[in-house]
């Protein structure tokens, strides 16, 4: 499935940075031929951690997301969702 | 990909040592994803130790070769400021970058070096040993 190891490893760092791993969500959602978007949901207290100071965090997942993306062929961004 | 991971603990700094067939692809460009994996590693292990532990990593020796290119690069600014005098200063640089220098720095004669200015635009500046100062970060 396209988009499959962008969600696998978006997940699994997501997971593993958050307080309450069993509330953090990842969606897939399609946007086009070759592009994917990772939408992550957390529970409230470890959005600041996922994002980081200055988003720094967040351009890591977007960095990390891109290179799994390049694995599979296929353009991936990340957003945090509130 | 085959690669393993090695780590060792100095102090409260974590080393880990990725390596094996084709993980210069985790490098990627100007070492751009090793960067992205540094970082949430970090905000990993911060979640799990609430201790200040910190981590260094380094993938395919990508790291340690930067590092190296850094040292040169500060000798031969060292050198032209023994030759010529005057200060220079170094684009700014993150505080692991900075020490590197200043490492390098003050193991040559007649030249010392310090940081100015505040992060993210805080840089190193090389001039030359007038009076003993030590270097600072």
């Amino acid at each position: 499935m396209k988009g499959e190891i962008v969600e696998r490893v978006v997940t699994y760092v997501a997971k593993a940075i958050a307080e309450e791993p069993e509330a953090v969500r990842v969606e897939m959602i399609d946007e086009g031929p070759d592009r994917v978007l990772a939408e992550v949901r957390t529970a409230k207290r470890d959005m600041g951690r996922v994002i980081g100071r200055r988003g720094r965090v967040a351009n890591a997942f977007r960095t990390l997301a891109q290179a799994a993306g390049d694995e599979e062929g296929i353009q991936a961004s990340v957003e945090f969702v509130d | 990909m085959e690669g393993e991971v090695n780590t060792r603990v100095e102090g409260d700094i974590i080393y880990a040592e990725v390596t094996g067939d084709q993980t210069e692809a985790l490098v990627g460009p100007k070492g751009a994803i090793l960067d992205a994996v540094m970082e949430l590693c970090r905000t990993m292990v911060h979640r799990h130790s609430q201790s200040g532990a910190r981590l260094r990593l380094d993938i395919a020796g990508y790291a340690e070769r930067r590092r190296e290119a850094l040292r040169i690069y500060a000798r031969r600014l060292a050198e032209k400021v023994v030759a010529e005098g005057g200060e220079i200063m170094l684009e700014p640089m993150n505080p692991a970058d900075r020490k590197v220098v200043h490492d390098a720095i003050a193991e040559i004669d007649g030249v010392r070096s310090f940081s100015e200015g505040e992060d993210p635009e805080r840089s190193v500046v090389i001039a030359p040993d007038e009076d003993d100062e030590d270097e600072e970060d």
